[in-house]
């Protein structure tokens, strides 16, 4: 599997112009730099073979082979070919900065061919290609440009240009498309100076003679390419056949090759446990023991295990010699057709595996072709699917799986997946959600449509073509991106904490912001017309104490307690306002605990808090939202809980009397409804003296408008019959 | 199934487990499931019906015995216990119930109890059983305190209970109300300590009234719904199989997560596998001399000075670019770490963006978990209904666990569908699709070959037509495991030889041919030449090499069989080129030796005259 590898030449202008720029952008050097650490750090994650050389130029020094009386002046090769390691990372990263000369970069592009020349002599390659980056800031000399030239085609080196500004807008006319530079593309021809539009008309006459259709296309702006090179590209795979005969019973066969086409890709590499201090691998040694379940922990030896299997509570003891006499056993290789069926009978969440395999036939047996095609148009025009048995080999066991047709511009193919055998199937049942209690109303379901509406990811653009705004499939593989750029860091920075992800990873992974802009609106509505509130975990819904807080539970059963309860509860006010800082006034964050802290401190006198307190009720109901409906529930609990507490129900009393009233002018039926269940009611002699409502009557308060026959009555003294109530709500 | 991955756990796993798939049940096991079958044994269970050759109770016994058997496979840790109740003789642990006959304690599974219940099955069975069991006497309401009894004793900490009532009598007690009373007030009170009471009613002449008497019994469906008690007795034995698998278990989530639409805009969602792999289990290892299972200890220790290791004196490393780069184990966690667990909605797509290639791992379901956000259902539901009308699926971005890089995935809405017996055949909920980012996909160079002509596509549209059948996703066993589970088995049970295995997913290669017939030949007419042989690769590569190098000779298609005999009659054979006679001979196994033009036309003419 050796296979030739590619040989690079990055070559940066680190030279004096380099450094110009206009304030608050990146100056050229900055830009370019980013591009060879991207280029580099691509290269060493991938772990590719390919070799790599940097060369620079406009450096102060001079260091290259071809340096011989005063020409060739001020090029350095920094770091001849070999394959990139993180040693040049890190002196990308600490040792290349700008310097104070300038260099023909028609000469720097000699050594870097110069380079290539020699560092090949004698391997096998694929390809090699030179990286130049540069603002062409200093006029080369031209005089030896046709044998440059001449020399890049007769070695077939690819040149690719990096730039500061885009060559198209000169060109625009010249080679009619448009698109390649880009809209990031930065400095327009019109800020060019001399030398770069010198600069530049001799790159593109180099480009345009190396290849005269395309050539153009070979030179990038320094922006486009950090985008380009943003993501790490992930070790590529080689594709294996796995070449096999289509069956439909005996008599027929079809030669074919199967290739995994879809399939979760996995790094490479693992983490290894190293000692903490030295670092090292060797230094760990993980040691697993065997002992037996008895007091002592017996340690056995390896040698005396054997294996065994359960069987329910029975273990049977099963030699390996007697599990490879039971194995089940089967010829190998196999891709025979059971049968055909309908392709929706084969629903897309029955697929099972981890991967799908496209069916080709040999590229070198056209009969197979033939016959292949005919089997997948039939199945496509019939909207049918193969069922068959596929077994990978002999030690593989066999799957039930479909093959469904797929036939596209230029090429014909079956695509197989797994399916499931009954083992695999759970059936659980679902209670329906067609029922009253969770339908959904034409209001509610107009907010999720328009929702619908404005999220769509597929879109026509102006020409009415379909355009994806989010393609999962050319998302990079976040873990890894996150991966490399950690590693990258901590190999570069030892000691520094890890960085925060990459902005464009982030963005990558977020809502496209036309629909992020889109969706408020919409999005709002949903929010309004559906009522979602998170439930107390793990309790389940069982006692109204769960609704209406704890601190309400059930307002006569805590007083037959005594008072020791609010006490404590008393002290956690105190607390809270120690921390909260003082409370002056009942706020609306929380107007239940502001008004019970206003009572405690006695900060105002007991009307002035219950008419804040009934202020900001009021202000609540006005919402007409579940959320804040119980919000005041709260509210009123506090302010009867502490009207009981001070002997004061009046002011209670005719609040909730006046409430009453109101109730169906203003729309608040629910809200009855939940002051009901809750059993809120006036407060009755029983519990305050001096209440001018008999007992009778506040249990009667609430039965009034209720039209169920329930027990009402009885409700307020039985917390059980409230339960049930609750759960028919 | 959800047990299967948690109970064998490979425990060298190590480093895999940690990055590996999601293995089907996650959740926290805080105590063994339960099951307790409750069966009738009253006479009414013995009668046999008058076309039918298996009576209610035989059926019921071959159904304990697959849930018996099932549950060895797939929860073996499981307690279950086999109550009989109308039955002439008693028997319980504490002696104090007369018609109950406590079969089976509860306890695991085990190799002895699958034949004890064979005991009771087939003809022996029937006699051994009608000598025990089929009294007049009925009282559920010992029986119901008997199964109170047996959950109660068992010493193990108990997990979901469920009590599962077989009968096909529904008025056990004939009308006697006390009787009634009594059993209804005991099965409020288990079903007040958390057991599940479902019932499994049987066929009997005159219909089954679960109204006259069961439905105060049994618990109340699931979530609140009102699905339920409108189910038909069953009939037949498979349908009580399939209503027996549906109740036995209970569903799990493998994540409760939220779906988030937007800024503050949380549905609560449960995410369930409906479909895992199941996989042979894991070896244990026991000790040689007694048979007994072993533990696997493992430390961890320095190499140099042999002391062992805290976690805080190890570090995690990589090598890359000839740099070991090292982490903290934590911030390897971190690392991972892009957001909590949850769902969040990237938009929505027309169903036919999503590729039937871009499959990586099984779907898993996602229901609504009203007690987690209450209004859950009805957003979910809004938005299911919404989802089918307009044919579009939801495109998420997925943490389904803490710690766990991002995928995106496609909720993909099912509308609930319900077969005639109103049992639930597809829940509603959405499927959720994971899909491929650009590393998963690879690229592939589609090997070029020639496209078939209508004519070839037409015979082969014959060949499909014939061999079509309807697919069923539980029609097939997987033969590994039924291989392996049969031999356990047989050596658990003492066998003498394990029950051959039929399987299933072998073609039935007599019956194809059989139904094919001619077409096959016919086929291969059409597409192959003569001599072709898919099996020698070396003659298919110089045929492919030497007749087809061109794109216009590949086929021979164009000379089919009527063809040539329409130039014979004709005579216009002679029209035809040397090539095309050639590839005619060779199609129709004609062994030529000369090349001249009039030998080749002789030839076919001999062939197809007579």
């Amino acid at each position: 599997m050796s296979r030739s590898k590619s040989f690079h030449v990055l070559c940066m202008d680190v030279g004096l112009s380099m450094s110009n720029s206009a304030p608050g952008e990146d100056s050229p050097f900055e830009l370019s730099k980013q591009v060879i650490q991207k280029f580099v750090q691509r290269q060493v994650f991938a772990e590719v073979k390919d070799e790599l050389a940097l060369v620079l130029f406009g450096t102060d020094s001079t260091n290259n082979p071809l340096a011989q009386d005063g020409r060739y002046q001020n090029i350095t090769v920094h770091r001849n070919l070999m394959v990139p390691d993180f040693e040049l990372l890190e002196e990308i990263e600490n040792q290349v900065h700008p310097e104070n000369q300038q260099a023909d970069w028609l000469d720097a592009l000699v050594v870097c061919m110069d380079l290539l020349q020699t560092g090949i002599k004698g391997k096998r390659y694929d390809q090699l290609n030179i990286y130049f980056l540069s603002d062409l800031g200093v006029e080369a000399n031209s005089e030896e440009l046709d044998v440059i030239v001449e020399n890049l085609k007769q070695v077939d080196i690819t040149l690719q240009f990096f730039l500061p500004f885009s060559a198209e807008e000169e060109s625009v006319d010249e080679a009619g498309d448009a698109g390649r530079g880009g809209p990031g593309a930065r400095g327009s021809g019109k800020g060019l100076s001399r030398e770069q539009k010198i600069g530049l008309e001799m790159v593109k006459h180099i480009m345009l003679s190396l290849d005269e259709q395309d050539g153009l296309d070979q030179i990038y702006t320094f922006r486009n390419a950090i985008e380009g090179l943003c993501m790490f590209k992930s070790t590529e795979r080689r594709p294996m056949a796995w070449p096999c005969q289509l069956t439909i019973g005996s008599a027929l066969s079809i030669r074919i090759v199967g290739y995994k086409a879809v399939t979760e890709e996995k790094l490479k590499k693992t983490w290894l446990t190293v000692d903490a201090l030295s670092h090292k691998r060797d230094h760990i040694k993980k040691e697993t023991v065997y002992c037996l379940d008895d007091d002592n922990e017996t340690e056995v030896q390896k040698d005396d295990l054997i294996q065994g299997f359960c069987y329910g509570s029975d273990i049977v003891p099963f030699s390996k010699v007697d599990q490879e006499q039971m194995k089940y056993k089967h010829d190998g290789k196999c891709f025979a057709v059971l049968g055909f069926t309908n392709q929706n009978l084969v629903p897309r969440h029955s697929f099972m595996g981890m991967q799908t395999i496209k069916i080709f036939a040999p590229g070198d047996d056209q009969h197979a072709g033939v016959a292949l095609s005919a089997l997948i148009r039939a199945l496509d025009e019939l909207k049918m699917v193969a069922i068959v048995r596929y077994a990978y080999d002999r030690r593989c066991n066999p799957q039930i799986g479909a093959a469904f047709p797929c036939i596209k511009l230029n090429y014909e193919c079956l695509i197989y997946v797994q399916l499931p055998f009954m083992e695999d199937l759970r059936h659980f049942t679902y209670a329906s959600l067609n029922c009253k209690k969770f339908s959904p109303s034409d209001t509610q379901l107009q907010a999720v449509d328009s929702l619908i509406d404005s999220m769509m990811l597929v879109d026509k653009d102006e020409d009415g073509n379909l355009k994806d705004l989010f393609k999962v499939h050319h998302i990079p593989n976040p873990a890894f991106q996150r991966l490399f750029q950690c590693l990258h860091h901590r190999a570069v920075n030892p000691g520094t904490a890890l960085p925060p992800m990459e902005p464009w990873l982030v963005a990558l992974l977020d809502r496209p912001d036309v629909i992020k802009e889109r969706c408020g609106v919409p999005l709002d509505a949903v929010k309004k017309v559906f009522p979602l509130k998170v439930m107390e975990k793990k309790k389940p819904l069982k006692t109204s104490a769960e609704i209406f807080g704890k601190d309400s539970e059930q307002p006569h059963a805590k007083k037959a307690k005594g008072d020791s309860a609010e006490e404590d509860e008393g002290e956690e006010y105190n607390l809270a306002d120690i921390s909260e800082g003082s409370v002056t006034s009942v706020g609306s964050v929380n107007p239940a605990r502001d008004f019970r802290i206003l009572i405690k401190q006695k900060t105002l006198p007991f009307q002035g808090a219950c008419e804040q307190l009934t202020h900001r009720i009021e202000q609540l109901l006005g919402n007409k939202n579940t959320q804040y409906y119980m919000k005041s529930i709260t509210c009123i609990q506090a302010f009867r809980e502490l009207s009981v507490k001070l002997g004061k129900a009046d002011l209670y009393n005719s609040y909730l009397q006046l409430l009453k009233g109101s109730i169906t002018n203003r729309g608040l039926e629910v809200f009855w409804d939940l002051l009901v269940q809750g059993s809120i009611s006036l407060i009755g002699q029983d519990e305050v003296e001096g209440s001018s409502v008999s007992k009778n009557e506040a249990a009667q308060f609430l039965l009034a408008d209720e039209k169920n026959e329930e027990p009402v009555a009885t409700m307020a003294d039985d917390a059980d019959d409230v339960d049930d109530l609750l759960d028919n709500m | 199934m959800a047990e299967w991955n948690v109970y064998f756990q490979n425990e060298d796993d190590g480093e895999a487990q940690e990055e590996g798939e999601e293995p089907g049940g996650d959740y926290r096991v805080t105590g063994r499931d339960c099951l307790v079958l409750l069966v009738d044994a009253s006479k009414e269970m013995f009668i046999k019906e008058e076309d039918g050759e298996t009576t209610n109770f035989d059926m019921t016994m071959q159904v304990v015995r697959s849930v018996y058997t099932r549950k060895i496979i797939s929860s073996p840790g499981d307690l279950v216990a086999l109550v009989f109740y109308g039955t002439k003789q008693s028997q319980d642990p504490t002696k104090s119930f007369k018609h109950v006959y406590v079969y089976h304690n509860l306890s695991e599974l085990g190799a002895k109890r699958v034949q004890q219940v064979d005991a009771l099955q087939g003809e022996k069975g029937a006699l051994l059983a009608a000598e025990t069991m089929g009294s007049d006497e009925t009282s559920l309401c010992d029986a119901l305190w008997c199964c109170a009894n047996l959950f109660r004793d068992c010493k193990l900490r108990l997990g979901h209970k469920r009590l599962l009532i077989f009968t096909c009598t529904d008025q056990p007690h004939g009308g006697d109300s006390v009787k009634d009373r009594q059993a209804r007030t005991q099965a409020s009170d288990l079903r007040e300590s958390g057991v599940v009471i479902e019932l499994m009613h049987l066929m009997k002449a005159g219909g089954f009234d679960v109204s006259l008497f069961f439905r105060d019994v049994i618990s109340p469906p699931e979530d609140e719904s009102e699905l339920g008690l409108q189910q038909e007795p069953c009939e037949k034995l498979a349908d009580l199989q399939r209503r027996v698998r549906a109740k036995e278990q209970k569903k799990r989530t493998m994540a409760k997560l939220n779906l988030c639409l937007g800024e503050g805009v949380n549905v609560a969602v449960g995410m369930y596998a409906l479909a895992v792999n199941a996989r042979k289990p894991g070896a244990i290892r026991l000790y040689r001399e007694s048979n007994e299972p072993v533990r696997s200890k493992s430390r961890t220790f320095h190499t140099e000075t042999g002391s062992l290791l805290l976690p805080s004196e190890i570090k995690k490393a990589q090598v890359y670019g000839n740099k070991q780069i090292v982490m903290e184990k934590d911030e390897v966690d971190a690392i991972k770490k892009f957001d909590d667990p949850g769902l969040f909605l990237i938009g929505f797509k027309a169903m036919e963006e999503l590729k039937l290639h871009h499959h990586i791992r099984p779907a898993v379901f996602l229901y609504p978990a009203e007690g987690e956000v209450k209004g859950s259902s009805c957003l979910f539901s809004a938005l299911l209904t919404k989802c089918v009308e307009r044919n579009v699926f939801a495109l998420c971005r997925c943490i389904s666990r803490r710690n766990y890089p991002p995928r995106f995935v496609a909720l993909v809405p099912q509308e609930e569908k319900l077969d005639e017996g109103k049992v639930q055949t597809t829940p509603p909920g959405f499927n959720v699709i994971y899909l491929p980012y650009a590393d998963d996909l690879r690229n592939l160079d589609p090997p070029q070959t020639p496209y078939a002509s209508p004519t070839q596509v037409d015979k082969m549209r014959e060949i499909v037509h014939k061999l079509r059948f309807k697919y069923r996703s539980d029609a097939f066993e997987n033969p590994v495991l039924q291989q392996y589970y049969r031999n356990l088995e047989a050596l658990a049970l003492d066998m003498m030889a394990p029950d051959d295995i039929e399987d299933l997913i072998m073609p039935k290669v007599d019956q194809i041919d059989l139904r094919l017939g001619p077409l096959v030949q016919e086929f291969k007419d059409l597409v192959y030449p003569a001599d072709y042989n898919p099996d020698t690769k070396s003659a298919a590569k110089r045929r492919a090499a030497g007749a087809g190098g061109t794109a216009e000779k590949k086929p021979k298609v164009e000379v089919s069989e009527d063809e040539l005999r329409a130039h014979i009659q004709k005579g216009t054979l002679g029209k035809m080129t040397v090539a095309l006679l050639k590839e005619a001979c060779k199609q129709f196994g004609i062994r030529t030796t000369g090349t001249k033009k009039q030998e080749l036309m002789d030839a076919l003419v001999d062939k197809l005259a007579t």
